[in-house]
């Protein structure tokens, strides 16, 4: 091995040791008791394993007045991803298919309008989202929040496969059409089968956004339907004289814990469906 | 009863008019070549034959049904695309039985045609693979063997050849040409490639800005193009056009050659009624290369000019030599055994009786 390459190598060691870092020092004091956190230091291991801290921010921590721990939450959290990244991404690809496929007069600006929707912050939708969820009568449910997270997520979900669409031959469809498909068979039969990177993509930055946001889930949500990042605020927030470090770890890895998965189990798809089309072949 | 009838066919884009009143009208079983320059609205009129684009202004009828404003699916046509447009996510027997199945078409007869069409075009190895896993060449049959499924009253090809390299080509044209022969439908072919349309069509429309230039037989447009871009279009190498001046001599017409220096005077040897009037005046002489040659003894009596080599291109069974004449450069097809070298006289023998002369103005055609 070259002088470069070791260099190489271990620059890379030191820049992934620094980001696992904190990960290392969440799950070693997870592990300990409060005992071990108040007399060791932030980076010794523990002395044992013990998951009682994991088992209490599951079930029996208090987030607020109550205290059954994280689980019911997290479980909000599920509830409320799995529908608003299926009906954006579904939405997104039914958009990206019109704006590529079926133009119709000013199918460019309304792409070009629906564009600014992803330099939106969320703050500055909170107010008019409020007053429009109270207009329509779901303002502090579950399907209220799902509301916002599909249309707020809809702007991306079009871009990426408006992206996608665009490098995928018109005469395919042309050809469907002469084979006498309509626009919905060719969307289910064609184009969607052809479209599973994208569609990764979209589930992928969907379902992080959306199982990450604690601004939209605080504001729009109360009570039993929060999802479980405001929890782990609260349980984080909720203390009865001791500050249990090792619980308030334990939660935090349990709620970023669903898109770690989705980045193990799909991350090189998000690499490639980004990517696809970008270069040639 | 005409197979395609398309009557004063106008496409306009915003402000800009794509396609300038097309009239044309083909029998049954005829191959029609659409073929010009990029741009010149061939594949738009192709497209709205399809009915994939919408028609500004005028009719077009496929057999005895007005089919303007119906569906592509209902125009009973097939079309094969230049991408072949194959679906990517289907196998060859998906691809070629999706319209069938789409039509509701029973099993047995949708397994049956499946089977005859690709025993037709001999891709049966082929039915269980995924359009990526074949070849140029097998992506071009799969795409006519879909396209022949459907069993349309015409057919629609958009530049089919032109994603082959140059031998498959060749070999695919012949291919197209055989199975025109075999199931006799109407045809409607796209190429810039004026060989392709020389080579394949019954009746070649020769298309620029949008309009229909000329509408023949290939020999036809070959021997008595309209005008001087028809001319210079279709052959290759491509007609000659040799300006020069129009001079009553002792016995008809003729025209002022100058070659090396030397000044000629090169009879007129067909009748041209319109051409006595430009006695005195410039026009443009348009030869094939074919037409000017070593001199032979079959023919004593054309004209016979030397000329100095420029440039020699060996083909196989042709030389092509240039040389200037009038101070152009002209191209001239010989026998390979009678090219002399560059910089060298060579006399080279004229054959009038085709050449076509056009206004150097209007580049129109003189009669």
């Amino acid at each position: 091995m070259s002088l470069n390459r070791v260099l190489i190598y271990s620059l890379l060691l030191i820049a992934a040791f620094f980001y696992l870092l904190p990960l290392l020092v969440m799950l070693m004091t997870s592990l300990k008791d409060l005992d071990e956190i108040r007399s060791g230091t932030l980076l010794s291991f523990p002395q044992s394993l013990n998951f009682d801290a994991w088992s209490k921010a599951w079930g029996t921590a208090c987030t607020g007045v109550d205290c059954n721990g994280l689980k019911g939450f997290f479980w909000n959290s599920v509830l409320i991803v799995v529908p608003a990244v299926l009906i954006s991404t579904v939405l997104g690809a039914l958009n990206g298919y019109v704006l590529t496929k079926w133009r119709f007069k000013g199918s460019n600006l309304f792409f070009g309008m629906l564009l600014i929707g992803t330099m939106i912050p969320f703050q500055v939708i909170l107010l008019p989202m409020a007053r429009t969820l109270g207009f329509l009568g779901i303002a502090g449910t579950t399907w209220g929040l799902i509301m916002v997270h599909i249309i707020y997520g809809l702007a991306f979900t079009t871009l990426f496969f408006r992206n996608y669409y665009i490098s995928i031959p018109n005469e395919l469809v042309n050809a469907a059409r002469i084979d006498g498909a309509g626009f919905w068979l060719i969307f289910f039969r064609i184009v969607l089968p052809i479209s599973i990177p994208i569609v990764v993509v979209s589930v992928i930055w969907q379902f992080t956004q959306i199982w990450n946001d604690f601004l939209f889930g605080v504001v729009y949500s109360s009570g039993d339907a929060q999802p479980v990042t405001v929890a782990l605020n609260n349980l984080v927030n909720t203390s009865t004289g001791v500050k249990e470090y090792n619980v308030d770890m334990a939660a935090a890895i349990i709620a970023a814990l669903p898109t770690l998965l989705v980045y193990v189990v799909a991350g090189k798809y998000f690499v490639r469906g980004l990517t696809a089309g970008a270069v040639k072949g | 009863m005409k197979a395609l009838k398309i009557q004063n066919v106008e496409k306009t884009f915003g402000s800009i008019k794509v396609l300038k009143g097309i009239d044309l009208e083909i029998e049954p079983g005829q191959f029609l070549i659409l073929v010009g320059p990029s741009g010149c609205g061939k594949s738009t009129l192709l497209n709205m034959i399809a009915g994939l684009e919408s028609v500004s202004n005028g009719s077009i009828s496929i057999g005895d049904r007005d089919v303007t404003h119906l569906d592509p699916k209902d125009r009973d046509i097939a079309m094969v695309f230049q991408s072949y447009a194959l679906y990517p996510n289907m196998t060859v027997r998906q691809n070629i039985s999706f319209g069938l199945e789409i039509n509701k078409t029973p099993k047995a007869e949708l397994e049956a045609t499946v089977d005859k069409v690709s025993k037709m075009l001999q891709i049966v190895p082929l039915l269980d693979r995924k359009p990526k896993q074949l070849s140029g060449g097998q992506r071009q049959r799969v795409a006519m063997g879909r396209a022949l499924a459907r069993d349309p009253s015409v057919y629609l090809f958009d530049e089919p050849l032109s994603n082959l390299d140059a031998k498959l080509r060749v070999e695919m044209r012949s291919e197209i040409k055989e199975l025109h022969q075999r199931v006799g439908t109407t045809i409607v072919y796209v190429t810039h490639d004026q060989i392709e349309a020389m080579t394949l069509g019954d009746v070649i429309a020769v298309m620029k800005d949008g309009e229909i230039q000329q509408f023949g037989s290939p020999q036809e447009i070959y021997d008595n193009p309209r005008n001087q871009f028809i001319a210079g279009f279709m052959g290759s190498p491509s007609m000659n056009f040799v300006p020069c001046t129009v001079k009553q001599g002792g016995n008809g017409l003729v025209l002022a050659m100058e070659s090396g220096g030397v000044a000629h005077e090169l009879p007129v040897e067909n009748t041209i009624e319109g051409l006595p009037q430009y006695v005195g005046k410039k026009v443009v002489l348009g030869i094939r290369p074919e037409q000017i040659t070593q001199v032979s003894e079959d023919k004593p009596n054309t004209m016979m000019i030397p000329c100095v080599v420029e440039i020699i291109e060996p083909t196989g069974p042709d030389t092509i030599i240039m040389v200037r004449l009038n101070g152009v450069r002209t191209v001239c097809r010989v026998h390979p055994t009678a090219q002399s070298k560059v910089g060298e006289l060579m006399p080279l023998q004229f054959d009038m009786s085709k050449a076509v002369f056009f206004d150097s103005e209007t580049e129109q055609r003189i009669y």
